[in-house]
């Protein structure tokens, strides 16, 4: 490597004096102290005034449900999977209907999570999104644990479905469809 | 012998051999489904496709006999394009049902999608659907739209299990599997066609929606159901065991496993499972230290001496079986054997003998057990204080260590040493002919259960007053000096097959030692 000296410049008088500086710094406090007194103040009252935050924020991650009130998530467990710092855990359970799964456990730490949003990423039913809460507060670990009625109650600010409706139409059609071909897909053990 | 050259290499084989085979041979492998190596040649699949010089059209290498001078490419761009072909007519009615299917994540079908599918559809139609959820039976259900009718589970239940019970109904595009012969399937092997299977058209009852395969820990082991020792994976979460699976062996069970068999995790689960050592006082049973315990049972051991009558189980591995009998002679124990234990046999693998270690046993100089143990004054049942409830209110000392709770435990008992189910720990078995085989363990014991290898190693430390084993490969390695049938093993030698030594395999045979 070679060296370059750098030759450093030479202080003015004024501001080798630094009272200048002082005055210009002080003057903008000024500024701000007089229009305080005609606007609302620079202060935010939290928490009865909130910040509008932008759409790709990234809060709590919630689970949402369709139209018509059907779990979306099928407890396929890639969240599970991907979660950097395993946040969720997820046991399934057998259900009846086309779908034939369904989480009966759904559990986001969170302590662990740190919204890096995969899950949504990852999710292919559209059944968890990034919501915009952000308080999070408890007074114990198991309480920052939340479970699936907590995290459907928070989906449910993210509107019915979390603002995407196409996805939940997949498996509206598959049971038209099937009902169209006079297919029952759901039988016992005769199967002659 | 008929030499070919495959990708560049060059291999010899004999005549009659299939091209698939000759690839596997040299350790590589061409996409299949419906070919199995433990199964008779369908070729209905059509992925397996080569092409081979001097043949007008790719060919399926399963079903095409190798010749002399052959020239076959596998991974040629006319090979991989007619392969992704084939994908694609495979696909055209598949459902998209891999996030509720038990199968993603060990599924053929995703992997030679990832290999060398397309990633969209050109299908414009509504996919033909078939029935979902159809149970053959309490064990197994079957979803016709998964199914790529690569006939495996036909084939294996009728040329392997001996039951022909399923088959292929309706025609062109509706064919679907169907039981065509009875109500239900009735083998006793039927779970195999879950595991044979290469898509999530068949899924287990037992298994289903449990846990996605990829966060299984997968432990190779052996099966505690019957002598014939067959070689499992047991998949296991939470600390919990949640299927078994047979692992490849061909010395043993090639690819398969009974279905009794894959139920025997269950008791690892069970709500009466042994978690701390306990002595009798005041007439009733309470918890105490491992040392306390450990004392008491040495202490009514050297009481009782010759007038000792000992249950060993034949459940226990070989390391154990040599603890607990070292601790007799040395105790001076008179009567000692194994229960015998049934189990249906069949003329598949079943043996018949409950008991996983039956033919150690008897290496460790063990016979079935004749006397009545009502009437003994001072008893030792180890591993074997679970299933036979016999009155042994005239013992004056009774001795159990056992993994779950009994009446006998209950009642009688006066020191009961917690032990572990086989899912719990290391050692080894003899299977019936003499194969001695490693487990391992998938599942830490409750409480402060202890291995029996580790508990009787202590027994017999405070007996003796030397140092207890540290490990049961310890055991195993010294033993061989006394017991010829174990001589130069170890259980890293052993490997993930298992090993004959002359000596077991004649014991097993009924030869004179
Ligand atoms: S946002 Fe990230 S850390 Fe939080 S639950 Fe989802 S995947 Fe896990
Ligand atoms: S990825 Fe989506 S569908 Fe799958 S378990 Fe998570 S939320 Fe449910
Ligand atoms: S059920 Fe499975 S094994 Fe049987 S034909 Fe269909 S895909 Fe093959
Ligand atoms: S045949 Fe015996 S060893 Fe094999 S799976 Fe069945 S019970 Fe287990």
């Amino acid at each position: 490597m070679a060296y370059v000296k750098v030759k450093r410049r030479e202080l003015t008088f004024a501001e080798r004096m630094y009272l200048p500086a002082i005055l210009k710094g002080l003057s903008h406090t000024f500024k701000h102290f007089v229009g305080a007194g005609g606007r609302a103040g620079v202060t935010m009252q939290y928490p009865e005034e909130k910040w509008e935050l932008p759409n790709f924020y990234r809060g709590v991650p919630a689970l949402v449900k369709d139209e018509d009130g059907r779990e979306k998530c099928v407890a396929c467990s890639l969240c599970e999977f991907v979660c950097p710092p395993r946040a969720i855990s997820i046991i399934p359970q057998e259900i009846e209907g086309v779908v034939e799964k369904a989480p009966e456990v759904f559990d986001i730490d969170m302590l662990r999570c740190i919204f890096c949003g995969y899950c949504e990423e990852v999710c292919p039913e559209e059944a968890i999104f990034m919501s915009k809460e952000y308080e999070i507060c408890g007074t114990s670990r198991e309480e920052l644990v939340y479970g699936k009625s907590k995290l459907y109650e928070i989906g449910l600010t993210l509107g019915d479905d979390g603002g995407v409706t196409d996805a939940t139409k997949k498996w509206e059609r598959l049971a038209r469809e099937q009902s169209e071909q006079g297919v029952d897909t759901h039988q016992g053990a005769d199967t002659e | 012998m008929a030499t070919l050259t495959i990708d560049g290499r060059e291999v010899t084989v004999e005549p009659g051999t299939t091209v698939i085979e000759a690839v596997r041979r040299l350790g590589a492998d061409v996409p299949h489904y419906c070919w199995h190596p433990g199964l008779s040649v369908a070729g209905n699949c059509r992925i397996c496709l080569v092409e081979v010089e001097g043949m007008p059209t790719v060919q399926i290498s399963c079903n095409l006999g190798v010749r002399d001078g052959m020239v076959v490419h596998t991974q040629s761009e006319k090979a991989r394009q007619a392969r992704q072909d084939v994908m694609e007519l495979l696909l055209i009615n598949h459902p998209l049902d891999c996030p509720i299917c038990d199968q993603a994540g060990e599924c053929k079908l995703q992997e030679y999608s990832f290999d060398f599918g397309t990633d969209g559809s050109r299908f414009d139609f509504p996919k033909v659907h078939k029935p979902k959820h159809v149970r053959f039976s309490e064990k197994v259900v079957f979803d016709a739209e998964r199914c790529i009718l690569c006939t495996r589970c036909v084939r294996f239940l009728d040329e392997v299990a001996g039951k022909d019970e399923l088959d292929i109904i309706n025609r062109g595009d509706r064919n679907e599997i169907a039981v065509a012969r009875g109500d239900e399937l009735t083998s006793d092997y039927q779970m195999n066609i879950v595991d044979v299977c290469p898509v999530g058209a068949l899924t287990s009852t037992d298994f289903r929606f449990k846990s996605r395969v990829w966060f299984l820990k997968q432990t190779r082991s052996v099966c505690a159901g019957c002598s014939r020792g067959c070689n499992v994976t047991v998949g296991s979460r939470w600390n919990r065991v949640l299927r078994l699976v047979p692992a490849e062996n061909q010395a043993v069970n090639k690819w398969w496993m009974c279905d009794d068999g894959r139920f025997t995790y269950r008791d690892v689960g069970a709500d009466d499972r042994l978690g701390a050592p306990m002595v009798r006082k005041n007439g009733r049973l309470v918890e105490v230290s491992w040392d306390e315990a450990l004392a008491a049972a040495a202490e009514g051991l050297g009481n009782a001496g010759k007038d000792l009558t000992a249950v060993v189980s034949a459940r226990l591995t070989n390391e154990e079986l040599h603890l607990a009998q070292t601790i007799l002679d040395h105790v001076g124990a008179g009567e000692r054997g194994y229960r015998a234990r049934d189990f249906a046999k069949d003329d598949m693998l079943r043996t018949g003998d409950g008991n996983p270690n039956a033919a150690g046993a008897e290496l460790m100089g063990l016979t079935p057990f004749t006397t009545d143990l009502p009437g003994a004054k001072h008893v030792f049942l180890c591993g074997d204080g679970v299933e036979q409830n016999e009155d042994l209110s005239s013992a004056a000392f009774v001795l159990v260590a056992d993994c779950r709770e009994s009446q006998t435990i209950l009642e009688f008992a006066t020191v009961v040493l917690p032990s572990v189910t086989a899912f719990e720990k290391r050692g080894s078995f003899t299977n019936v002919d003499g194969r001695i085989q490693r487990v391992e363990p998938s599942v830490r014991a409750p409480g402060s259960a202890l291995e029996d290898w580790k508990l009787l190693g202590r027994l017999l430390a405070k007996l003796t007053g030397d140092a207890a084993p540290t490990s049961a490969d310890s055991v195993l390695k010294s033993m061989g000096a006394t017991r010829p049938a174990f001589e130069g093993l170890s259980l890293g030698r052993l490997g993930p097959l298992g090993k004959s030594t002359a000596t077991a395999t004649a014991a097993a045979n009924g030869e004179a030692q």
